[in-house]
């Protein structure tokens, strides 16, 4: 067993302290007044359904996690092409995503009514109720992936020997634990395309019917279909957001440790460090973000500027803490090259930062392109469409620029300037990928906020609270719109560069893998033609080697094969997803005709919908409907290695990547546009509610609802498991490629 | 079982029922079935006038409940012509109900000119049903569209003043664009056309209601009546739209 630095124990000590300080806020929370027996009736109408649709997902993601758990083992230990860990830390990373989504989705679903309750006192304290319980999500995902992070490496660290070969043992224990994100990647696709289908059956089902079919307003408690569309926010925005961005920050921080392993494996002493860096950086993150959660406050009655004002405190302040915080843990661990690897984190940082404000540009209607869209509502749905198109597309120029930028500035940084040093360069865009992510605590809770304060919203209007509560729970709601879609923007900014970093440590679990087959066969043969032949040779083999034996290059026609696939994948699996949104809300809009039609009284409010009638609806339909494309994700990975070997997974992963980032960009800001052009129309402008332009406008919205909410989103994750499964099955792609 | 007697808008007409006004309201938007959505404007007629045109004398026996006792909803005694035959003693309180069968009761009020210059925007319900654009204000508008001196006139007249934002004193270059009428190039025409004093007072924008009343949008209230005879029924003021009546304006704001 090798001695780890002292500052590596800050790492599970931080995740403890994240888990404490959420139990903390969930007990405050849970203290709260409940508010009156009507908005505990409705909260608890959302939480009946909220926790039926959590638990049928688990069942079915449970049954597909003991499936390919049982693969993996007869890989591990009949076929002896996978490391044996692999079953165990795929299935524990999926536990603990699942485990961050349910306690998270349990904590918005007490905290919409108490918030709604909060808002009578003031603002303030309405804020402060939605935040501490939107942190609770932030705080559950961190402290959990940390201390599933810390838990393995303890673990493997003592069980996996020192083969005589120097740095090896890290490398060995850095690529096992990069197994374990696939469960996370897998079950977080999971929850993000069952999620999104099930919030935008609910949301499109309830808007054609209740809004444009029977003229009731939204969240109007006669409308079946609204219980389902506030379950859908939580399911959808809190366990959907939670489980791409657990997966995210577990797999930027293991990329990254598993690059550093590979960078420093000649020096034994740096490589610790350098697998420890990411763990730490987190570790700090973590501290800082649970004390910037403690600065989001206002004044009693403060305007929606100082509540925006107040996020934005704690999030750059704690993002500036961390500037110099890293700082501090790159010195006090003495890693080589401190300030090239600390200017990868600013980088990463700075990038984080850059996406957030070119989203908030490109989809608020603050600014000049959305209030475009809205402009061309004037002339008629058509145009809504194009313009809104056209500002997508337009909208991924600053990100993908961003993390050009990015990507180049780490690289050089950490590579000490030069290109030729690829595993430094590489190592630095991981570990700038682990800087925009370290306060994920503080930036997840602005996230999983929105929702909570959507559905205090939504509590408020259907409990008949006065205009006073509903004007401060309208001004939370206004503020969690914005940073929903800068949370989108970090999240997809976050995953273009884990995936980088992922593609990079799918060459070394290739060596692994190789090392098998030598260890078991005496020798492996390259496409190329070397042969090798012992494990020495293996961990020789540097990444430029590794990259020409495999004739990872553009002439060679597996490779464009890969891409074409991978670019593919990333428009089919958004038309698949789409569709199933379609169909899901077509079964949603014929139960709510039937309900309306077969329950007297419901539109005069004299009997009650059959609420749970609705959320069943979107539950199966989301079941249903996000087994072909989670399906798909793992299997074309599988079958392009199995057929075109590495050459052409390595084509599929960079061109999944590269489509995939700027489509699901395009995505989300066309989306996010289209639904404020909406309600830049809805405040009174352009003719307001009820005009041709609102009409127009509502199509947009329509259509971009799946857009930001289903399909963009899930692309973030599409592109990490397709990496992940390539991780996970880099020994079935050596052993098995048949051209 | 009480009988209402009530004059219906949208389409003009007398209709006799035993439901109370929030009930035929609600009858009136979205039916028995709840399969229809409209808005409707009624108000609730004194039956207590003669007249040798419209039925009002044999409402018990045209309007009886149902063989199995359910109230009867509506018995139509008229459908041409009845603004004309009905006293302005007659009319009680107006009920204004939306797509979703949210019902808005206003009562009459003294009516006060403002003491302005602008311009002004009409929509017309029954009998006939133009949007109009016009310099006088509403007592003016009800004398000058009653008036038989006129080229063309109606005996009587129900109207209400719509919106206009900054196009009521400039529209050539007020700001406009939020409002929520088609055709503003139209509008701002028209509104030009009356702008410029001692050429026309009064000029059709639209002949007829193309599409539903974007209730927000009624500045004043409604009007009824006939030479210097004018009832007038104020619309709340926002902030009771926000609060006492807020279940009614958040309908009325959803109409599609």
């Amino acid at each position: 067993m090798m001695n780890l630095e002292p500052l590596f124990w800050l790492t599970p000590t931080s995740a403890i302290l994240a888990l404490i300080f959420a139990f903390f806020f969930f007990r405050w929370m849970m203290a709260k007044d409940e508010g009156t027996e009507t908005m505990q009736r409705i909260a608890a109408h959302v939480r009946a359904g909220a926790r039926a649709y959590l638990s049928q997902q688990y069942r079915v993601v449970a049954v597909v996690f003991v499936i390919l758990a049982l693969v993996f083992c007869y890989m591990a230990y009949g076929l002896r092409v996978q490391n044996p860990w692999v079953p165990f830390a795929f299935v524990t990373g999926g536990f603990f995503s699942a485990l961050a989504g349910y306690f998270g989705m349990r904590t918005a679903t007490y905290a919409s009514n108490r918030a709604a309750a909060a808002a009578q006192e003031s603002l303030n304290a309405a804020l402060v109720v939605a935040f501490r319980s939107g942190a609770v999500m932030g705080l559950v995902v961190v402290g959990l992936a940390l201390l599933d992070i810390s838990i393995w490496f303890l673990v493997l660290n003592h069980f996996i020997g020192d083969d005589g070969i120097p740095g090896q043992k890290l490398v060995i224990i850095t690529t096992t634990m990069l197994t374990f994100g696939m469960g996370a990647s897998l079950q977080a696709l999971f929850a993000r395309v069952g999620g999104g289908i099930f919030t935008k059956a609910a949301d499109v089902g309830a808007d054609l019917v209740g809004k444009v079919e029977a003229g009731i307003p939204e969240d109007d408690p006669r409308n079946p279909a609204t219980i389902a569309d506030n379950v859908g926010d939580n399911v959808g925005d809190v366990a959907g957001m939670g489980a791409d961005l657990y997966e995210s920050y577990c797999g930027s921080i293991l990329a990254t440790a598993s690059l550093g392993a590979a960078a420093y494996a000649a020096q034994p002493d740096m490589q610790l460090k350098a697998v420890l860096a990411p763990m730490i950086i987190g570790a700090l993150g973590t501290l800082l973000s649970i004390g910037g959660i403690f600065l989001v406050r206002v004044r009693q009655e403060g305007s929606q500027k100082q509540l925006g004002a107040a996020l934005s405190r704690a999030v750059n302040l704690s993002s500036l803490m961390i500037v110099f915080g890293s700082l501090g843990v790159l010195h006090l661990l003495g890693i080589d090259n401190l300030w090239g690897i600390w200017g990868a984190i600013v980088t990463g940082l700075i990038t984080g930062i850059v996406i957030g404000y070119a989203t908030e540009y490109y989809t608020s209607h603050a600014y000049s392109p959305t209030r475009k869209i809205a402009e061309s509502s004037q002339t008629g749905p058509a145009t809504v469409i194009i313009s809104g198109m056209g500002t997508g597309f337009l909208s991924t120029a600053v990100p993908v620029l961003a993390i050009v930028a990015g990507i180049t500035f780490a690289f050089l940084s950490a590579s000490g300037w030069s290109f030729a040093n690829l595993s430094g360069g590489l190592y630095g865009i991981g570990i700038a990928a682990v800087g925009m992510l370290s306060t994920l605590g503080l930036t997840l809770a602005t996230d999983a906020y929105g929702p909570i304060a959507d559905n205090a919203g939504g509590n408020a209007e259907m409990s008949h609270l006065g205009p006073e509560v509903r004007k401060r729970t309208d001004a939370l709601d206004a503020l969690g719109n914005t940073t929903a879609a800068t949370g989108k923007g970090f999240a997809i900014g976050s995953a273009a560069l884990t995936a980088l970093a992922l593609l990079a440590s799918y060459m070394e679990e290739l060596k692994m893998a190789i090392a098998r087959i030598v260890s078991k066969t005496g020798e492996y043969v390259f496409p190329n033609l070397d042969r090798i032949t012992s494990s020495e040779e293996v961990h020789a083999l540097d990444l430029t080697t590794l990259v020409d034996s495999f004739e990872v290059n553009l002439m060679n026609p597996k490779v464009l094969i890969g891409l074409f696939i991978g670019s593919m994948m990333a428009f089919v699996f958004c038309g698949l997803t789409m569709q199933a949104v379609g169909r899901a809300a077509q079964s949603m809009v014929d139960e709510v005709r039937r309900q309306f039609r077969d329950i007297k009284g419901i539109l005069e409010g004299e009997a009650e919908p059959e609420y749970a009638k609705c959320v069943e609806i979107s539950t199966k339909g989301a079941q249903k409907e996000m087994m072909i494309p989670s399906s798909l994700a793992i299997i074309v990975p599988v079958v392009t290695g199995m057929v075109f070997g590495v050459a052409g997974v390595i084509g599929l992963l960079a061109g999944g990547l590269s489509a995939g980032f700027v489509l699901a960009i395009f995505m989300a800001n066309s989306g996010g546009a289209w639904d404020n052009a909406k309600k830049y129309i809805e405040e009174g402008h352009l003719g307001g509610k009820g005009s041709a332009a609102h009409k127009a406008a509502v199509i947009g919205d329509t259509v971009g609802d799946p857009f930001k909410d289903t399909s963009g989103p899930s692309l973030n994750i599409l592109i990490k498991l397709m990496s992940m499964v390539s991780i996970v099955m880099a020994g079935l792609t050596v052993a098995t490629s048949f051209l | 079982m009480d009988i209402h007697l009530y004059f219906t808008l949208l389409p003009e007409a007398l209709v006799a029922s035993h439901l109370a006004p929030e009930e035929f309201g609600k009858y009136q938007a979205v039916g028995v079935h709840r399969r229809s959505s409209s808005q409707s404007l009624f108000f609730e007629i004194d039956p207590d006038f003669d007249s040798g045109y419209l039925p009002v004398r044999e409402l018990s026996k045209r309007c009886w409940p149902h063989e199995h006792g359910s109230p009867r909803k509506s018995t139509y005694l008229g459908i041409y012509r009845v603004l004309e035959h009905l006293p302005v003693q007659a009319f009680g309180d107006l009920y204004v109900t939306t797509d979703d069968g949210r019902v808005l009761r206003l009562e009459k009020s003294a009516y006060e000119e403002e003491g302005d210059s602008n311009l002004y925007l009409y929509q017309e319900f029954v009998p006939v049903q133009p949007r109009v654009a016009s310099s006088l204000p509403p007592s003016k508008f009800c004398r000058y569209i009653t008036d038989r001196n006129q080229p063309v006139s109606v005996d009587r007249i129900v109207f209400c003043d719509l919106g206009l934002d900054d196009l009521a004193v400039d529209p050539v270059n007020g700001h406009g664009d939020d409002l929520p009428y088609g055709d503003l190039a139209h509008l701002r025409d028209c509104l030009s056309s009356v702008w410029r004093k001692g050429t026309k007072d009064v000029k059709v924008v639209n002949r007829f209601l193309r599409r539903q009343i974007h209730f927000r949008m009624i500045r004043r209230g409604f009007f009824v009546g006939g030479g210097d005879e004018m009832l007038f029924y104020p619309m709340p003021s926002k902030e009771d739209m926000e609060s006492v009546h807020y279940e009614w304006w958040r309908s009325a704001q959803t109409s599609l």
